[in-house]
């Protein structure tokens, strides 16, 4: 018995030694370092689809914070993501507005909206919420259709209104989106590390012990989903100005399963290389299979099961294997 | 206005059972294995289209009965399959399982695309036409038959789950798992029964909904998505509840699309979920019940 457990102090402390070298901040700054070079080694189209990656990533993290902070999954955040992308697009083309007034007010509504929905769902859990959210992801076309006055219906709205006037606008769309993402992951990281953060995490871990605490579960899930509405609204408003145009066909109920989809598949991290990861996935994947439209679906399919299953399979695996490992 | 609704109520209740048909399914997977089965639709729009394949010619020529009957038995490898994957996940989070679930429901609408394409097709019933006015009300051999159909087998799953050996192991089971295993009852075999069951439904169900619209990728799903807020309506955990939801959720549609707007109904969908959630948390049928502490 005591030497499995001086077998496995040496196998961590070496793993720690491992990854001590490669802290998250820097795996997160080695990434971001690199993304800043990108555009000069990539053409105009692949800068394009890495600013929509950035953006999708933004949406990935709304989908993971629900997931982790709240313990609840959501398949309607393209009610968020729409919000943000048109309060984007609508303030542009009505208004010439840029992204100095439209993100904060994105921003806003998505928190506000957030907690308009949490309001009347907060007794809800796992799959009633996940049900409903269901239901306001099928609202949010017939919603944008509908308000065609504003949200110029079906033909959709085109961004153009620079952030810094006379900058080129192609590397404007990418180091935006780079920029947004970079600082929601900071925020979400320091969330954290908050007391408001501490406060979320234990009311999802140990209800009890959060009640006693004073965390009430009702403001819990009203504050979770406002930070989580307010990112995806932030990814709608990236995803308007990275891709220049919003349109119905952008926030679909099958847009939203995607995102749930990049949330699984980067195992709902909050990371900024993990979000990336899941944010590429949902933007590369479309893109890579564009000839064969009938085959994303299988494969997205296929990819959320894999994930799922090797979650759920990887540790025993891991465990038997190092048994094995020891026997020998 | 006021002589428009009875018909809109007679042909809301028709929609209804079919709705009910879909709700019973997901509530039946609910109840035993406590996941929320989200390629319901997509599965059931996959058989609609493999009875059409078998019998237009497009993959075979068969009769009706015998297409229907290959879909069927396709339903119930499918839903074999689905359930021997996810049946791991299932005893460990149910959460986990449901997203599993969307993975499924993702291939089947794949699978339809690559195999049928995104093509819209007809598929009708093979029953008599025939309009008979009762008390002013235009009743269709279409109207009769749904009632038929969906009245019959929700009687037989009635009486399956109260009367059969199978049917109490069921409800011991969502009663209570664990006492049920320690009995010496097999939980996965009565999951297995569930899933088959509720593929079988959604087999029947999706046929029956087809001819009032065409048979696209997404018109089954679409109609299940009325299902899940049937389920939600009635509580989720409770079959009766769910026909009872069924058929409010389609007076309460047609109502709505008539008198109100067409275009709003996933919005109205979305807003009756919210305030029957909120006013019966357990289902229009349970008694709000307070605890004590």
């Amino acid at each position: 018995m005591s030497n499995q457990s001086t077998h496995i102090s040496t196998n961590e402390s070496v793993l720690m030694r491992l990854t001590g070298i490669a802290t998250p901040a820097v795996t997160s700054g080695i990434v971001v370092a690199s993304m800043i070079l990108m555009p000069f080694m990539l053409g105009g189209s692949w800068t394009f689809t890495l600013g929509l990656c950035f953006a999708n990533s933004i949406g990935v993290l709304a989908v993971s914070m629900l997931v982790r902070y709240g313990g609840e999954v959501s398949i309607g955040h393209t009610f968020f993501t729409a919000l943000g992308a048109y309060s984007v697009g609508v303030l542009d083309t009505r208004y010439g507005i840029s992204l100095w007034a439209s993100v904060p007010l994105a921003l806003l509504l998505g928190v506000a909206f957030g907690i308009i929905f949490a309001w009347p769902s907060r007794n809800l859990h796992g799959i009633y919420l996940a049900v409903t959210t269901l239901a306001l992801a099928l609202a949010v076309p017939e919603m944008i259709n509908n308000f065609d006055s504003v949200t110029g219906g079906y033909e959709g709205l085109y961004v153009a209104t620079p952030l810094i006037p006379g900058a080129s606008m192609g590397s404007q769309r990418y180091y935006v989106a780079l920029a947004m993402l970079v600082i929601v992951c900071f925020a979400v990281s320091r969330l954290r590390l908050s007391r408001q953060g501490m406060a979320l995490l234990l009311a999802k871990t140990h209800p009890a012990a959060a009640d006693a605490f004073g965390t009430r579960r009702v403001w819990a899930r009203i504050s979770i989903m406002g930070i989580s509405g307010g990112i995806g609204a932030l990814c709608g408003a990236t995803l308007a100005f990275s891709g220049s145009t919003v349109s119905p066909g952008g926030f679909t109920f099958w847009q939203a399963i995607f995102l749930l989809v990049g949330s699984v598949v980067s195992f709902y991290g909050l990371s900024l290389p993990r979000v990336l990861l899941g944010g590429a996935f949902v933007t590369l994947v479309p893109q890579l299979l564009s000839a064969s439209g009938a085959w994303i679906p299988v494969f997205y399919g296929l990819s959320l099961l894999g994930m799922i299953l090797l979650g759920h399979y990887m540790p025993r695996i891991r465990k038997t294997m190092s048994r094995n490992s020891e026997v020998s | 206005m006021i002589y428009d609704l009875f018909p809109l109520i007679w042909s809301g209740m028709i929609t209804g059972c079919l709705y009910a048909l879909g709700a019973l399914g997901l509530v039946m997977i609910f109840k035993c294995s406590k996941v929320v089965n989200f390629s319901h639709g997509n599965v059931a729009g996959l058989t609609a289209f493999l009875v059409y394949g078998l019998s237009s010619g497009m993959l075979l020529s068969l009769s009706w009965g015998a297409a229907v009957l290959l879909a069927m038995l396709a339903a119930i490898a499918i839903a074999f399959l689905i359930y021997s994957i996810i049946s791991p996940l299932v005893f460990e989070s149910d959460l986990t399982s449901t997203i599993a679930t969307l993975g499924f429901g993702l291939i089947a609408q794949g699978v339809t695309l690559l195999v049928f394409g995104a093509d819209i097709v007809a598929l009708d019933l093979p029953i008599p036409r025939f309009a008979i006015s009762v008390l002013g009300l235009l009743v269709t051999g279409y109207d009769l038959t749904v009632l038929v159909v969906a009245l019959v087998t929700i009687g037989a799953l009635f009486v399956v789950i109260d009367y059969t050996k199978l049917g109490i192991a069921f409800r011991a089971i969502s009663a209570n798992p664990f006492a049920a295993e320690v009995c010496g009852l097999n939980l996965k075999s009565v999951h297995y029964f569930a899933w088959i069951t509720a593929a079988l439904l959604g087999v029947i169900g999706a046929l029956l909904i087809v001819p009032t619209t065409f048979l696209s990728v997404t018109t089954v799903a679409t109609f299940m998505l009325q299902a899940f807020a049937a389920a939600v309506i009635g509580g989720f955990a409770s079959l009766p509840g769910a026909l009872v939801g069924g058929i409010l959720v389609g007076v309460m549609m047609n109502l709505f699309t008539f008198y109100v707007s067409p275009e709003y109904s996933s919005t109205f969908l979305l807003a009756a979920i919210l305030v029957a959630l909120n006013i019966f948390p357990n289902g229009v049928l349970q008694k709000v019940g307070g605890s004590r502490v």
